[in-house]
């Protein structure tokens, strides 16, 4: 077989993200006995009771049957939750899912969309491997920059992606601004509000997407349930849109492809995600002051807006870096495939966790600064 | 990303191999490369080489069987490309050494790769599955050194901005590079217009700093292997105390690279100042040659995951370990048993004239290791070779095999590069040649 000739050159060139190996195995090769994970953005806190509850009842005979086809439930309880109809959401295998759908039912090739350079690679990663062109766009300072985003909208242009609050560098466009991006980027394109950390943001002023698609039909949102809601294991996100834009996406979506779990764990969710939010935002500000005022005192520069995550900067190479801290049992994200060279990123946890992780970048740093030697 | 989507500017054919159709191959490397607009001296040295390499590996052949001929131009350099099935081949031709005994014929014959070798910028011997062999002769394109040119005044304080260089850009750049100096100025460094081709034909990689009207510096980049890249510089024109322009230079090509598909990225020249911000050191090694250096080896991850599983033993087992502790590498070191070898073992040799350096590196190993390697020395170093370097991937148990007989004659590990094979590269140098020079 050639099967060279059967690969076309977008996926041939399309450097495949590689899933790090499960922690067993990497507690075997990095010798601890335990790892600390603070390289996902997972909340430690776990499931809101009522969630936890689903799962612990699930019972095995209930694997052996088919879920419902779109997630019938969760999108009635999403719809009476948001105050919108049922038919406005597409719910996926994660929001990861849904943005392969968005861009299989707007682009072709030779089209584009646009995002940021230093932001979630995987709206670039799924352009580029469906041989659609990524237009990245520099952050202006560590945000979105509106206007550079509207400077590269050309007719080709068919989705702008503005992850809100942005992973890594947690800066967000207020409501004003969006709206302002939205007026200046008319209606030719969908604009996609990347919000799976917005249950971390407090300011008042943080837009109401889904109340601004009642002036700007070609807003589409993404949101997660793998964040605050802590089901990233279950995998299930969504998006909300206007019901000719969703009944677009629906037709690229496969059905069935959220699993009976993942669809009761995320209804029972947002009934019971008061208490939950708020013990995860005081876990997340504790966690964050008692960062910076480490990072502060080693003096390390940090990046840190809304969301459950961190960015620092290290006198070393993140890779190097990653490695030493892997060697005391904590797993950092390394920026550098953000395009952020010599930052790590971090989760921001539990205080036992942030104590232990405190410690070890305390040693780590201190012993770089003693022998000036990265060996 | 990197992309290699530039159009692969490439001709073809496929004869018998047999003596018969020596002069066709002849006609083919020569027609072939002045249609690509090389000159005499590029024709003519592809031709002498193919005209030794198709007879000697003719003889080898199998009856009846044929060989594909692609001669490729790359713009800077022309790539031909021998593969031949062996059915059942005597391994031992494929080192450069077999039985070399200047009283014999026979022997005699065998010198023909090596006297091929040394028309060539580079030969290369590579080994597919079923049989497959592949020989890939490079020859770079003649160009002249480049002249010298003004260089920015000292004590320039113009703000710096990156500049993706044009062609000329890249002309100029690599002219004042020479006129600046550096005992580490590749090639294409100090032929301008090579590294022009180079960043036209998507073979090399470039970012340029900028203050006013001025290049201040650049960085450069270029496959090292398939799963590494080699970083060039940065080359700095200015005093920059707060390294500014260096830290613009390895924190924007760090970004450029970070999303390909290579896992690290190489750095072999001088001691680089600061360099733990960028890259984890890895070794030294010394080349002699009209001026000797030192070649400082750095090294930077470029994707998070790395890790594998090596089987050795003895000191090269000590060294690795050492080697992952000091570089926090996540791997398994186990014992190895003890692999059957075959009779004779083969050794690649690449030789890259421009440093008086032959490359070797394990194909397969055999129970004469220890002659074969000493073979090769004296063999090469009676042609005026003055560098020598072993690379063994640890990611294949038949390279593992080599490390004792390497080090009993005299070839010791000094670095490994992580990744830059199947598994990690350790690299060899040989110490009594080399003290002797
Ligand atoms: C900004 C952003 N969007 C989407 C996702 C993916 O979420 P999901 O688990 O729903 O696929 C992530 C996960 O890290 C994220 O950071």
């Amino acid at each position: 077989m050639n099967l060279d000739a059967l690969i076309p050159d977008y996926v041939r060139n399309f450097q495949a993200y590689h899933p790090s190996r499960p922690d067993h195995i990497l507690q075997l090769e990095y010798g601890v006995p335990f790892l600390n994970r603070l390289n996902n953005n997972e909340n430690p806190l776990g499931p809101p009771p009522a969630a936890a509850r689903v799962i612990a009842a699930f019972t095995p005979d209930r694997a052996s049957l088919y879920p419902n086809g779109d997630s019938y439930d969760l999108r009635q309880a999403l719809g009476d939750r948001i105050g919108i109809a049922p038919d406005r959401f597409l719910v996926g295998n994660g929001s990861c899912d849904v943005i392969a759908s968005v861009i299989k039912a707007f682009c072709q090739l030779g089209d584009n969309i646009i995002t940021a350079d230093k932001t979630f690679a995987v709206y670039e990663w799924v352009a580029e491997f469906s041989g659609i062109e990524a237009r990245l766009v520099p952050l202006l300072g560590y945000t979105f920059d509106p206007q550079a985003i509207l400077d590269r909208i050309d007719d080709r242009t068919k989705i702008i992606f503005v992850c809100n609050p942005n992973n890594p560098t947690g800066s967000y466009w207020k409501r004003q601004v969006l709206v302002d991006f939205l007026e200046k980027a008319g209606n030719n394109l969908i604009v996609v509000v990347d919000e799976a950390y917005r249950e971390y943001v407090e300011d008042p002023e943080y837009p109401d997407s889904i109340d601004l698609m009642k002036r700007f039909p070609n807003l589409v949102t993404f949101r997660t349930f793998s964040k605050m809601y802590a089901l990233a294991g279950l995998r299930v996100g969504y998006l909300a849109g206007n019901d000719d834009v969703v009944e677009v996406v629906r037709q690229t979506s496969v059905a069935y492809s959220v699993n009976v779990q993942a669809q009761q764990a995320a209804l029972a969710a947002i009934s019971d995600d008061h208490e939950h939010i708020i013990a995860t935002r005081t876990m997340v500000r504790m966690a964050k002051s008692f960062m910076l005022a480490i990072c502060d005192n080693l003096a390390l520069d940090t990046v840190s807006g809304e969301g459950n995550y961190m960015m620092i900067k290290v006198p070393i190479n993140d890779m190097m870096m990653y490695r030493r801290l892997m060697k005391r049992g904590m797993m950092v994200r390394t920026m550098t495939g953000f395009r952020f060279p010599g930052w790590i990123r971090i989760t921001l946890r539990e205080k036992s966790v942030m104590e232990l992780f405190a410690e070890a970048l305390q040693k780590e740093i201190k012993s770089i600064q003693s022998t000036g030697r990265t060996w | 990303m990197i992309r290699h989507s530039f159009q692969k500017k490439n001709i073809f054919i496929r004869l018998p191999f047999s003596a018969d159709f020596l002069t066709l191959a002849m006609a083919f490397a020569d027609k072939g490369a002045r249609g690509f607009g090389y000159g005499d001296r590029e024709t003519g040295g592809l031709v002498l080489a193919i005209e030794e390499l198709f007879s000697f590996y003719e003889r080898e052949s199998t009856k009846g069987s044929t060989v594909e001929i692609e001669m490729e131009d790359q713009g800077y350099r022309l790539v031909l490309s021998l593969f031949f099935c062996l059915a059942d081949p005597d391994m031992r031709a494929f080192n450069l050494t077999w039985n070399v005994n200047h009283d014999s014929q026979e022997s005699l014959e065998m010198l023909g790769p090596m006297i091929a070798a040394r028309t060539l910028s580079s030969l290369r011997l590579e080994f597919g599955a079923d049989e497959k062999v592949i020989l890939r002769l490079t020859r770079n394109r003649e160009y002249s050194m480049a002249e010298r040119v003004a260089l920015p005044p000292s004590g320039n304080t113009s703000t710096l901005r990156l500049l993706n260089p044009s062609r000329d850009d890249l002309y100029h750049f690599a002219s004042m590079a020479a006129t600046y100096g550096s005992p580490f100025l590749p090639p294409f460094l100090a032929r301008p217009e090579m590294a022009a081709d180079m960043l036209e034909s998507g073979h090399l990689n470039a970012l340029l700093v900028a203050g006013d009207d001025w290049i201040m510096g650049g960085v450069l980049w270029k496959p090292l292997t398939d799963s590494c890249l080699e970083l060039y510089g940065p080359y700095l024109f200015i005093d920059n105390p707060d390294d500014e322009a260096m830290t613009l230079l390895m924190d924007e090509a760090v970004k450029c690279i970070s999303r390909s598909w290579f896992k690290g990225l190489v750095r072999r020249q001088g001691a680089l100042a600061g360099h733990e911000r960028f890259f984890d050191f890895l070794g030294e090694i010394q080349l002699s040659g009209k001026n000797d250096v030192n070649a400082t080896y750095y090294y930077r991850q470029l994707k998070e995951e790395s890790s594998g599983v090596v089987y050795c033993t003895g000191n090269l087992a000590i060294f690795l370990d050492e080697q992952y502790r000091r570089l926090c590498l996540p791997r398994q070191i186990r014992t190895a048993s003890n692999l059957r070898l075959r009779n004779a073992s083969v050794l690649a040799v690449e030789l890259e004239n421009a440093r008086s350096l032959a490359v070797m590196r394990p194909l397969c190993a055999g129970k004469d290791l220890d002659t074969n390697i000493r073979a090769h020395l004296d063999l090469l170093h009676g042609q005026g070779i003055e560098n020598f370097i072993v690379e063994l991937d640890t990611g294949r148990s038949e390279d593992v095999a080599f490390a004792d007989a390497l080090e009993k004659n005299s070839f010791l590990p000094r670095l490994l590069i992580p990744d830059a094979g199947l598994g990690d590269l350790v690299i060899y140098d040989h110490c009594k040649l080399n003290a002797q020079s």
